[in-house]
């Protein structure tokens, strides 16, 4: 590996702030990002990654301290600026114009062209097989975008990257759904750019990658820059132990007492549709378990399946001994499984709805047993859970739009509590919610086991599965690696996620 | 992160605000008080009961069209076929009572049964195979259409009903106009769905969210079927009814009654979108551009005048819904 | 090879229905009567165009129709107070452009619903010429007709001009920048902006677009009979968008091509000369047109669950 080119680093942060209301997710980082290097980032979820990415394409301002791109001070940066300055991101999500081809998306993105300009298909096509063949992507320049897949799409994202010449690349989480061979693909391209010149910031949970690829690596961890170190200096035993920190914190979960009755048991539960297979699990009744792993490790996919959106096809599903089989979420619910989903945009608390509504929304059938709303028991109902679950609201007749973002979680919390649930699987519960509302929503959760609920608590907030959880299962890559006790420690956990121990999957 | 509390937007003023869809119907019914009192200074017949008939009389159809469509656009989906399934049904009935020799109410009720096999077609279109609602009722617009042109052979007309069939489009029952019983019966049966039942609530969440109704395990399917097939019930009612008012049953009857249907929805305040709306809106929706039309014949305005109304009526109605929605999202912020 | 199915199975289609009239009715293809034939459909052609660009765009216009009609009669008054061809062509794509440019307002810059916005203005038109003419015609001068020139050489014009229209329209959506912004903003609103692009001056002027088509069409329209009609243009937006359907253009915008709306176009144009040729009665022409639009879709929604991307589109101008 060359040295970098140490003469000017290409990005600068110093002494840069950001908080979000009362959280404060970037406390004081300094970074450096030289042309010619690898630079990876790491740390876990909710360190301060995505908030310093943010800052640096435009997206956000910083409270406090500095941004130099190329030199230069950067007072007030936009995105439009930030493209202008050199700096280009790979998102996960490609912003790519599905009913269109690979030449057309790469056409518009790369030359914005002027609108009386001629469109040269030959040259565009041309150009763009360049490209795609610079990164040794196999994709033709014709295809449609919505006819490729998840990883093509991102390969033909990376080829603009490429295309718009940027001195300062961000890539955030690239291989997540790419295959092995794709993988080398990107880490071709990745050379590729170091060797052109540019300096790449490289966002990854994969600690594999990041000692495949990276020059050095910068650690954050609850905001603050733990240390950035050449990775020859490292080890990934020393590495996770950076990124994690302290030790399990001293709030011991009251256990719910001694083991009860199985209430789900999955042997050998997969979905090939959703990429879950062989999943083995058990939950009792009055126990948390919490699913840790990595985003995308797969457990929406599980929950998606437990719930009867993505039915299983493989292996056996038992509920309270008798085995059964979901094929819709109707189903799950009148068998007493309750789901929290994770997209709350979607399919979350609906923003035009009363609370009220938006709480009874699952339980139509049991509330209005001839078909007749009653609105007298449903108010009553509503303004019920809204008191137990603490939610700060004009009554059962506010408009969800009019609470915050942490209250309207509560509300979709109550809409599931009330289907009165044998299991309850909560889907990132609390992501995005402010510290008090979130210690709120970990009580309930233990007050609910301890009335015999069974819980399934998937969350990318490693602190917070310690807390709550009985137990914890890992997952990686659609599959369950292994069941810890409690008061397993982080390191371990996050061990297992990151696939240094275990078998491989 | 969380973003900073909301403030609380229950005060009165932030309720009024934030209920555009009330704000719309006392709009609309402020709009029919002025129209009224204006037509009655203007016209002198126009206050009688009798042109109240009248009026009632001439759109019942459209205001049964009109009640059709209020589930459908709820859930966010559209039906443009009614007028011409209206027009199907009257063919088909005439045909089954002249040349099939039925009894002329057995015919009647048939007619209603091929309104729910239409909009069985138009269901199955858009759940099962779930396509877009616009495009398929254009297609099926045209089919019903020229069925109705094919079983006619593009001439047929069906006359000669006897009386007391004629009675329910012409006649009277205890005074009032014949169809008004089953107009108000209409009405009511709609508005207790709408509004009191679990299927008026499942069909505002699927016009939400469709996917998050789902998620909350309503039959989304089976809920957005039956608001097709409704709809295409009550045009069969609406061609029976039409039939007896006009005598007759050709197959261009009920063209362009979708246009005004839908105008009488939206203008009531029902979103296009879905999710909000509401059946006594669209009442007053139907209210509204009857009177509007009716009142300018008394006012010795020609009929045109009424549709250009109309037009911008809808144009402004649905602009101030839009801004008023902006101004609360900007409060929420 | 997957792009091209909606093309061929509708020239298929087309194929079909030509090759039964050279067999059974070769009546159909005496040159005369054919010509009048194309000539007739010659402005729908390039209303049809038009919509398939704001289909396109993902949003519809179902006011064509009272604008053509709103075009014919204030030209028609035009040309019968002797203004001469030109002004009142220049005149009529004016006007017509006026008519999109309020549609277009409503919906680019107040983004509402288009549906909605463009059923008010088809009433709000078409109720305002039924008042101003009262069901009369337009009386035209004796030299307007076929632009003056005799019948034959007056249709070919027309039918040329179509093309012509047609061939640009093609052209400009393929090989213009300008075109394929229109693509862009009817596919991903936000990745259009994103890119640099203006959605909402793009909509607008698809819209004042539209009218203009409608316009010229209005032109070439009033020039083929003596007198006209108050009525004209009615229905004329179900079979515009009939067309374009058939013709692969999606409801959900971003795709589609002239080429294949052409094809769509000439299928349906079909159907009621072909009907009349082979002596099948002429009322099955609806039905038959509906029932191919709903094939139409269906292979649409066949099509659609091939597509492995089920990426959350960011909604239209309209939803803002």
């Amino acid at each position: 590996m060359s040295d970098p080119c140490r003469s000017a680093p290409l990005l600068q942060l110093a002494g840069v702030h950001k908080s979000f209301g009362a959280v404060r997710a970037l406390k004081g980082v300094s970074f450096e990002l030289f042309g010619g290097e690898v630079h990876a980032l790491v740390g876990e979820n909710g360190a301060g990654k995505s908030t310093l990415v943010k800052l640096v394409t435009g997206a956000l301002r910083p409270d406090a301290g500095e941004i130099e791109i190329m030199g230069n001070r950067v007072a007030h940066l936009n995105p439009a600026r930030a493209h202008k300055l050199g700096v280009t991101c790979i998102y996960q999500q490609p912003a790519l114009f599905a009913d269109l081809t690979v030449a057309e998306n790469l056409w518009l993105r790369l030359e914005a062209p002027g609108a009386l300009g001629r469109v040269d298909w030959s040259a565009c096509r041309r150009r763009a097989g360049q490209w795609l063949e610079r990164i040794g992507a196999a994709i033709s320049p014709d295809s449609e975008i919505r006819h490729l897949s998840m990883p093509e799409q991102q390969l033909v994202e990376i080829a603009c990257a490429l295309g718009t010449g940027a001195r300062i690349v961000i890539m955030d989480e690239p291989t997540a759904s790419l295959t092995q061979k794709e993988q080398h693909l990107l880490f071709s391209v990745v050379r590729n750019l170091r060797q052109n010149g540019a300096g790449i910031l490289y966002i990854s949970h994969r600690l594999e990658e990041v000692f495949t690829v990276a020059d050095r690596v910068t650690v954050l961890r609850d905001g603050q820059s733990v240390g950035t170190n050449r990775m020859e200096e490292l080890t990934k035993a020393a590495l996770i132990r950076s990124m994690v920190g302290r030790e399990v914190s001293d709030t011991a979960p009251p256990c719910g007492g001694a083991a009860r009755d199985l209430v789900l048991a999955l042997r050998h539960l997969g979905c090939s549709a959703s990429g879950v297979r062989d999943v083995n699990l058990e939950v009792r009744s009055g126990e948390v378990v919490g699913l840790a792993g990595l985003v995308g490790a797969g457990w929406t996919e599980l929950a998606r399946v437990l719930f009867g959106i993505t039915p299983a096809d493989s292996g056996e599903l038992q509920l309270n001994g008798r085995a059964v089989s979901i094929s819709s979420p109707r189903d799950a619910i009148d068998r007493r499984i309750a789901y929290l989903p994770e997209d709350r945009r979607r399919h979350g608390v609906i923003l035009d709805m009363s609370l009220a509504q938006n709480i009874t929304l699952a339980i139509h059938r049991r509330l209005f047993p001839r078909g007749w709303l009653r609105p007298r028991a449903e108010r009553q109902l509503a303004g019920d859970s809204l008191r137990a679950l603490n939610v700060k609201a004009g009554g059962p007749d506010a408009l969800a739009a009019s609470l915050s973002g942490g209250n309207q979680q509560k509300v979709a919390l109550a809409r599931w509590l009330a289907t009165q649930p044998e299991l309850l699987i909560l889907d990132e519960p609390t992501q995005g919610v402010d510290i008090g509302t979130k210690r709120e929503i970990h009580r309930r959760i233990r007050d609910l086991a301890n009335q015999g609920v069974a819980v399934l608590l998937i969350s990318s907030d490693l602190p917070e599965v310690l807390d709550v959880s009985d137990r914890i299962c890992v997952m990686r890559n659609g599959t369950m690696v292994a069941t810890l006790p409690p008061k397993t420690g982080a390191h371990t956990v996050m061990a297992y996620a990151l696939g240094q121990k275990g078998a491989a999957v | 992160m969380d973003k900073t509390v909301h403030a609380d937007n229950s005060s009165r003023k932030g309720w009024f605000l934030n209920s555009p869809w009330l704000r719309h119907e006392s709009l609309l019914l402020l709009i029919l008080v002025l129209e009224w009192l204006y037509f009655n200074s203007v016209g002198p017949r126009f206050g009688t009961l009798e042109n109240t008939y009248d009026i009632l009389r001439h759109s019942s159809e459209i205001g049964l069209l009109a009640l059709a469509l209020t589930p459908v656009i709820l859930t966010g989906g559209i039906d443009l076929s009614v007028g011409s399934l209206l027009g199907l049904c009257a063919i088909l009935f005439g045909k089954l009572w002249r040349d099939a020799h039925l009894p002329v109410w057995e015919a009647a009720a048939a007619a209603l049964g091929f309104g729910a096999a239409g909009g069985a077609v138009n269901a199955w279109f858009i759940t099962k195979l779930r396509l877009p609602p616009l495009i398929v009722t254009l297609g099926t617009l045209s089919l019903f259409r020229g069925l109705a042109e094919a079983v006619t052979h593009g001439v047929d007309t069906f006359t000669g009903f006897p009386g007391s069939f004629l009675a329910l489009g012409q006649g009277q029952i205890f005074g009032l106009p014949a169809q008004l019983p089953l107009l108000f019966v209409g009405a009511v049966v709609i508005w207790l769905m709408v509004h009191s039942t679990v299927l008026g609530r499942s069909w505002r969440a699927i016009g939400f969210a469709a996917e998050g109704a789902r998620y909350a395990g309503i039959p989304v399917g089976r809920r957005v079927a039956l608001v097709y097939v409704l709809a295409g019930i009550i045009s069969g009612l609406a061609a029976v009814i039409y039939t007896a008012r006009l005598g007759q049953a050709k197959a261009d009857a009920g063209t362009g009654y979708e246009l005004f249907a839908i105008t009488a929805v939206v203008l009531g305040g029902t979103s296009i979108f879905g999710g909000i709306g509401s059946v006594h809106g669209t009442l007053l929706g139907v209210a509204a551009i009857a009177v509007l039309s009716n009142g300018l014949v008394h006012a010795r305005q020609p009929r045109e005048v009424a549709g250009m109304l109309t037009g911008a009526l809808l144009l402004i109605a649905l602009a101030a819904s839009v801004l008023a929605k902006n101004l609360a999202n900007n409060r929420r912020r | 090879m997957n792009a091209h199915v909606r093309e061929i199975s509708v020239a298929l289609a087309l194929g079909l229905i030509l090759l039964a009239l050279a067999i059974f009715a070769d009546s159909f293809y005496q040159p005369q009567p054919l010509l009048s034939l194309v000539t007739g459909q010659a402005p729908a052609l390039i209303v049809t165009c038009g919509v398939a660009l704001v289909m396109i765009a993902r949003q519809i216009d179902i006011s064509i129709g009272s604008q053509m009609a709103v075009c014919s009669v204030c030209t028609g008054l035009l040309a019968a107070a002797n203004w001469p061809l030109g002004l009142v062509l220049i005149a009529a794509i004016g006007l017509g452009a006026l008519l999109g440019a309020i549609n277009g307002l409503f919906v680019a810059v107040l983004r509402l619903p288009s549906i909605v916005v463009t059923l008010a203005t088809m009433v709000t038109w078409r109720e305002a010429l039924r008042w101003q003419r009262q069901g009369a015609f337009v009386n035209l001068p004796d030299g307007l007709q076929w632009f003056g020139m005799s019948q034959t050489h007056g249709q070919l014009t027309i039918v040329i001009s179509a093309l012509v229209v047609l061939f640009l329209l093609g052209l400009s959506t393929r090989h213009l920048a300008a075109g394929r912004f229109i693509y862009a903003v009817g596919s991903d609103v936000e990745a259009a902006r994103l890119a640099g692009i203006r959605p909402q001056l793009v909509t607008f002027l698809v819209f004042v677009g539209m009218g203009a088509l409608t316009g010229l069409a209005a032109t070439l329209h009033i020039v083929q009979s003596p007198q006209v009609d108050p009525n004209s243009g009615t229905g004329l937006e179900l079979k515009a968008i009939a067309a374009a359907v058939v013709g692969g253009v999606a409801i959900s915008g971003g795709r589609g091509n002239l080429w294949a709306v052409f094809l769509g176009f000439l299928l349906l144009a079909c159907v009621s000369p072909a009907l009349i040729h082979l002596h099948i009665e002429a009322y099955w022409e609806r039905a038959i047109a509906g029932a191919i639009i709903l094939a139409a879709i269906l292979a649409d929604g066949l099509e659609k669950q091939t597509a492995r991307f089920s990426h959350p589109r960011t909604p239209s101008v309209a939803n803002g």
